[in-house]
């Protein structure tokens, strides 16, 4: 019984190490987006003096340098339909490579795994010229198409994980006379869940992290257009950070508050996961 | 190995038996098989598949149309990539500066490397049809029963729902992944650079001279030097920093899921709430919590963390160079991409460890197998075969990790090796965040094509058997 | 489609030809063009043109800008109807994005004119010279009246191999001293050894950038030495041997190592120098006009600037250079309405509009009129630039500049070559030119 609470205390020890290790930088954030110094401030850890200015500017006092409701709407839609794309693209391709055979499923896999061995800004020049042969440059869509039409290749986790997935079960569904689509929409994906819950997690975050592409799609300068990446790395420019910085920590925030939600609630599911999977295994 | 092997003799096998029965089909064929080698919908129609000939019609009048009215105009100045230079003239009367008709060397590779493509589309469709009029034509010698239109699509969900799978994502990753993939590794043998940037100017081919430059070294060329020490750096930098994040998630997630810690969706959360920031947001953050007169260097100079180390000479500057120098910007970039990387890989950890089978953890338990047992012959076992492909691309990723780097360096780390600098490099960079400096800040298309083109071919020998040697064929079926 | 677009557009100019010849009864049909030198005022199409324009400017003059852009189109509303998109792209990184697509890039915009020769060598620039014939007809002047309304230092900023490329803006963008004049006196702040020993005994620092080509190369100009172009493209430097005024390279570094090896010298990196004054530690820092406004909150009334300071060179004293910076508005070479983008250029640099820009943003005119007012040479940080332009050079540097001077003055400011160790300086010097007159790749 005392090995148990020795257990107990050593675990939950450590684990607090490592969350104030983990969490030492957020705090910075939050605190400093609660500064009254629209600066960065680099001498102490907690800001001097507390105030909302941050977030009062950012949220009600939108000036041509800060449109944080504008972006956010824009990153939001965006990365909505990123995350449907993206997660219809890698399920059907894991699906088909894991569950399914058929003769070319081998060259392409290797196919994948090549294309995926070149660097993705390599040909970010050449996905530019292509959506501006389109004139879709400076479109929300010709950015979607650019985080989500790829998205097939990333399929190899997902695939991982219908690897476990009894072959029993697609048996049992093809005696009872199911097609392939529907063993596919009926059976393996309801076991599925947590790698939804992964697939559909990483393909919404995209949006919100990239900068690279979004600036170099969205180059037009309307800075109302722009996503919430591009608008406050915007702020960090020489000119502005003295200016902008705390608005810049209050901005990621509230693009972290959605994201952290998203990620709370859809833990309830990896815990479902646990309790309702056990048939794997 | 040995699966690859075969992997690729099958293929291969495939494709001779593909082209036997395609060289049949035109030998042997009746009047409309061979009249399909011109009109793409003749055997359909012939076997009363009305429906599936007109979209093969419509199919080939498509690339017959885009064959004669576009792709010309761009294909046969592929050999030079244009020879009219852009000139304008002013025009004061309607105040707007008119061009002549000149020649894009980018666009003219562009839709070149399009055409190509639909070509080769066009080339395989064509190929398939008449090994399917042939096959049409067989079973109706035979008196087989000859699928209708709604029969065919019925297919489509079924035996062939692959191909309703897979059509739109590799559509997808053709037009944007593949063509530009294939326009850049063209550019690494043409000239393209500051001097030669379209529209202005023309770019054109040079054969293998970007690589000759690249693999030479010289005071005037020092791009050799800087390629192999940022290589070094690259692989010791995938290699660490895809094994730390790992084992890091692995033990986290176990550590989490234990039975002993109290509360574990909090603990979860609280880890999870880090990933919500965006990278770009917490690496500056943490890039100035470290930066030279940053947080972190007001602490240790307090504690006299800074003095001691001064004392014993491990550095020679007034403060701790965590992020500007060599050596300790390496170390410290590691151990900031574990902060990053481990709540992801705890979360994909939890997702698997979750359907690890319990009766092996179970039957472990009885045998009286420690915990440390239980992790290495079990749990890791488990979670390699699992997530063995990930991991490998992981590598991969790591490889090519633009944000860690960008973030953490750039624009605060200077390198005081003048020859790095001379080929816009430094210690810290990998290549993927070089060849971003390379085309963003020089426009130097042509060597950053080059590179990448180097480093594939380094990784893919290495992967490729990797991979092959995770998905053997057996294994996938291992734990079912 | 482009030989139908010319088609359609000489129709276009047929037509308006033949208009502007009905209305004025068959008087003056002088052919259009200036090819022919001809520098008269050419015929106003009767017909008023529906033009629509792109223009990029600086995040913090969207407001100030706008404005500008209604009275423009207010200006020439007789002529056409205006219409103009304002996009934010900051001076500093222009040349980045426009070189991407220049294509894609606004009609007119400003950037920082050491991006002029990269502009220039992509023919991202307009010719303003070729434009005479547009400002007679429309805006009454002249190229010639544009280059004298404006300081000669700027227009040489402008101008590359004998032809003009863009407007001249504002002539801010150069550094001098700022200090606190509470902890150092006028005359400590006259050379770089009272400096940092007053500095020094006050328990403060004197910041500078080291790390960057724009900075560093001060002490090099202000010993004589120069930058170039070469034809292919790469830097030509002399910085090896020894300058007009004999000094050698090798001393100049060594009066840098006296600076930086000082332990009231602080390194600043490029970008950190607000940050920097505003923690406190700083009396003193090398950098411009943007930094005025930092530098007033940190130290307030006690806030002075002045140029920059002497620094010993083999025991004789040396007034350090500086790099002349300007920002400068182009018309993008690839617009289709040049015309109306060179009268936007030029409406936006005007006298008038360089003083609305003091007024709003403090930024130091280019225009001699608008320099010369009360105001202007009152500003403190503006007086200590014009006072710094006499030791100020246009700095013609090729592409492969940036990275290996950058690289040379982090190796100085963290003291890795010796002071007394000459050949081992010769030999970083000739490491240096040898990298920035690489040729491209």
């Amino acid at each position: 019984m005392k090995k148990r609470h020795l257990r107990i205390i050593r675990n939950n020890l450590v684990l607090a190490i490592l969350a104030f290790i983990w969490l030492t930088p957020i705090v910075w954030l939050v605190a400093t987006s609660f500064s009254a110094y629209t600066g960065m401030n680099t001498s102490t850890f907690f800001p001097e003096e507390w105030s909302l200015q941050g977030y009062k500017n950012l949220l009600f006092s939108a000036d041509s340098v800060a449109q944080f409701p504008n972006w956010f709407k824009n990153t939001f839609i965006i990365a909505c339909f990123t995350c449907i794309i993206s997660t219809l693209f890698v399920l059907m391709v894991a699906y088909a490579t894991s569950c399914m055979r058929f003769p070319m499923r081998k060259p392409l896999m290797n196919v994948a795994v090549i294309i995926n061995l070149f660097p993705g800004v390599l040909s970010m020049i050449a996905v530019y010229f292509i959506l501006r042969t389109f004139n879709l440059t400076n479109t929300h869509f010709g950015l979607i198409l650019v985080y989500s039409a790829g998205a097939g290749l990333g399929y190899l986790i997902a695939k991982g994980f219908f690897d476990t997935i009894p072959t029993s079960l697609h048996e049992a569904a093809y005696l009872d006379g199911a097609s392939e689509a529907t063993t596919f929409v009926k059976v393996v994906l309801p076991m599925s869940r947590p790698i939804i819950v992964y697939t559909v997690i990483s393909s919404f975050l995209v949006p919100w992290m990239d900068f690279v592409y979004a600036k170099m799609i969205l180059n037009a300068g309307i800075s109302s257009q722009w996503t919430v990446a591009i608008g406050l790395y915007n702020m960090l420019e020489k000119s502005l950070i003295n200016s902008y910085f705390t608005q810049f920590c209050a901005g990621g925030v509230l693009v972290s508050i959605p994201i952290s939600a998203l990620f709370v609630v859809m833990q309830k599911f990896y815990v479902e996961g646990v309790t309702g999977g056990a048939v794997k295994g | 190995m040995n699966e690859g092997k075969t992997g690729v003799k099958a293929f291969f096998g495939a494709i001779g038996g593909f082209f036997k029965e395609f060289g049949e089909g035109v030998a042997k064929g009746d009047l409309f098989v061979k009249l399909s080698l011109i009109w793409m919908g003749a055997g359909y129609i012939r076997r009363k598949q009305f429906i599936k000939g007109i979209l093969m019609t419509l199919f080939e009048a498509a690339v017959i149309l885009f064959s004669v009215l576009f792709a010309p105009r761009y294909v046969s100045k592929f050999g030079t990539l244009g020879t009219v230079k852009q000139e304008s003239v002013f025009n004061i009367v309607t105040m707007q500066n008119e061009f002549n008709d000149y020649d894009n060397s980018f666009l003219i590779l562009l839709f070149s490397v399009f055409s190509f493509v639909v070509w080769a589309v066009a080339l395989v469709v064509w190929l398939r049809n008449i090994v399917a009029c042939y096959r049409l034509q067989k079973m109706a010698e035979n008196g087989e029963h000859i699928n209708t239109f709604r029969e065919d699509l019925k297919s489509y969900v079924n035996e062939k729902f692959h191909i309703t799978l897979l059509t739109l994502p590799i559509l997808g990753v053709v037009f944007f992944t593949l063509i530009p993939l294939l326009i850049l590794i063209a550019v690494a043998f043409t000239n393209y650079d500051q001097q030669h940037m379209p529209p202005a100017s023309l770019f054109t081919w040079v054969g293998f001279q970007n690589f000759a430059n690249l693999f030479s070294s010289g005071l005037t060329n020092t791009f050799g030097y800087a390629f192999g020490k940022i290589l070094i750096w690259t692989l010791v930098w995938a290699v660490f920093a895809t094994i730390t994040t790992y084992l890091g998630g692995i033990l986290m997630s176990m550590l989490i899921n234990s039975k002993y810690t109290k509360l574990p969706r909090m603990w979860r959360t609280l880890f999870v709430v880090t990933i919500a920031v965006p990278q770009f947001v917490s690496l500056l953050l943490v890039r100035n919590f470290f930066a030279n007169n940053g947080i972190m260097n007001t602490f240790c100079s307090a504690i006299g963390l800074t003095g001691w180390l001064r004392d014993i000479g491990l550095i020679s500057t007034s403060t701790i160079p965590f992020l500007s120098a060599p050596g300790w910007a390496h170390v410290m970039i590691i151990l900031i991409n574990i902060w990053i990387g481990v709540p992801y890989q705890m979360l994909i950890a939890t997702g698997v460890l979750m359907n690890i089978p319990t009766d092996q953890l179970e039957s472990a338990r009885i045998d009286g197998a420690t915990p440390r047992q239980t992790f290495i012959h079990i749990t890791m076992p488990y979670m390699l075969f699992v997530t063995g492909p990930a991991l490998v691309t992981d590598f991969v990723k790591n490889i090519n990790n633009f944000n860690v780097i960008y973030l953490l360096t750039q624009d605060i780390y200077t390198t005081t090796d003048q020859l790095m600098a001379s080929s816009q490099a430094k210690e810290t960079d990998l290549l993927i965040t070089w060849l971003f400096n390379l085309t963003q800040s020089y426009y130097n298309y042509k060597m950053a094509s080059a590179i990448g083109i180097i480093v594939f071919i380094i990784c893919a020998v290495f992967t490729l058997i990797a991979f092959n040697r995770f998905l053997k064929g057996d294994r996938e079926e291992a734990y079912r | 489609m482009k030989k139908l677009v010319a088609l359609m557009m000489a129709a276009t100019m047929a037509f308006s030809l033949a208009a502007c010849g009905n209305s004025d009864g068959g008087g003056s049909t002088t052919p259009a063009g200036g090819a022919d030198g001809n520098t008269q005022q050419a015929p106003i199409p009767a017909e008023k043109q529906n033009v629509s324009l792109r223009m990029w400017g600086a995040e913090e003059d969207q407001t100030m800008l706008q404005g500008m852009i209604d009275s423009f189109i207010a200006e020439y509303s007789d002529y056409a109807n205006i219409t103009v998109e304002l996009g934010v792209e900051s001076e500093a990184d222009a040349k980045d994005d426009v070189l991407v697509d220049i294509g894609a890039a606004a009609d007119v915009y400003a950037f920082a004119s050491d991006q002029l020769n990269d502009l220039v060598a992509a023919s991202a620039l307009q010719s303003i010279d070729s434009m005479d014939q547009v400002l007679q007809t429309y805006a009454g002047k002249s190229v010639a009246d544009v280059k004298s309304a404006n300081a000669a230092g700027s227009v040489d900023a402008a101008t590359l191999n004998g032809t003009l490329y863009a407007f001249p803006m504002s002539a801010d963008n150069g550094y001098f001293l700022l200090y606190d004049s509470s902890v150092l006196s006028e005359t400590d702040v006259q050379s770089w050894d009272s400096l940092l020993a007053a500095a020094g005994a006050a328990n403060k620092k004197v910041g500078m950038v080291m790390a960057s080509g724009w900075y560093n190369a001060s002490f090099f100009y202000g010993a004589g030495f120069t930058t170039g172009l070469n034809e292919d493209g790469s830097t030509a430097m002399d910085w090896g041997g020894t300058s007009a005024s004999g000094i050698t390279g090798v001393q100049v570094v060594q009066g840098m190592l006296d600076i930086t090896g000082n332990s009231a010298f602080l390194p600043v990196a490029d970008g950190d120098t607000a940050n920097q004054i505003a923690s406190g530690s700083l009396c003193a820092i090398v950098s411009g006009t943007w930094d005025a406004t930092a530098a007033a909150s940190a130290w307030g009334d006690a806030y002075k600037a002045t140029k920059l300071p002497t620094f010993t060179v083999n025991g004789k004293q040396v007034q350090q250079g500086s790099v002349a910076g300007f920002k400068l508005v182009a018309v993008n070479a690839q617009s289709t309405n040049a015309g109306w983008a060179t009268l936007l250029a030029d409406w936006i640099t005007n006298e008038e509009n360089q003083n609305i820009r003091f007024e709003k943003r403090e930024i130091g005119p280019s225009n001699v009129n608008a320099a010369a007012s009360d105001a202007v040479t009152s500003n403190i940080a503006i007086a200590a630039l014009s006072e710094q332009s006499a030791y100020g050079v246009v700095q013609v540097v090729g592409g492969n500049y940036w990275d290996p001077t950058a690289t040379f003055g982090e190796k100085i400011a963290q003291g890795q070559l010796a002071r007394d160790n000459e050949a081992a300086i010769q030999e970083a010097l000739d490491l240096l030119i040898a990298g920035v007159s690489q040729p491209t790749q």
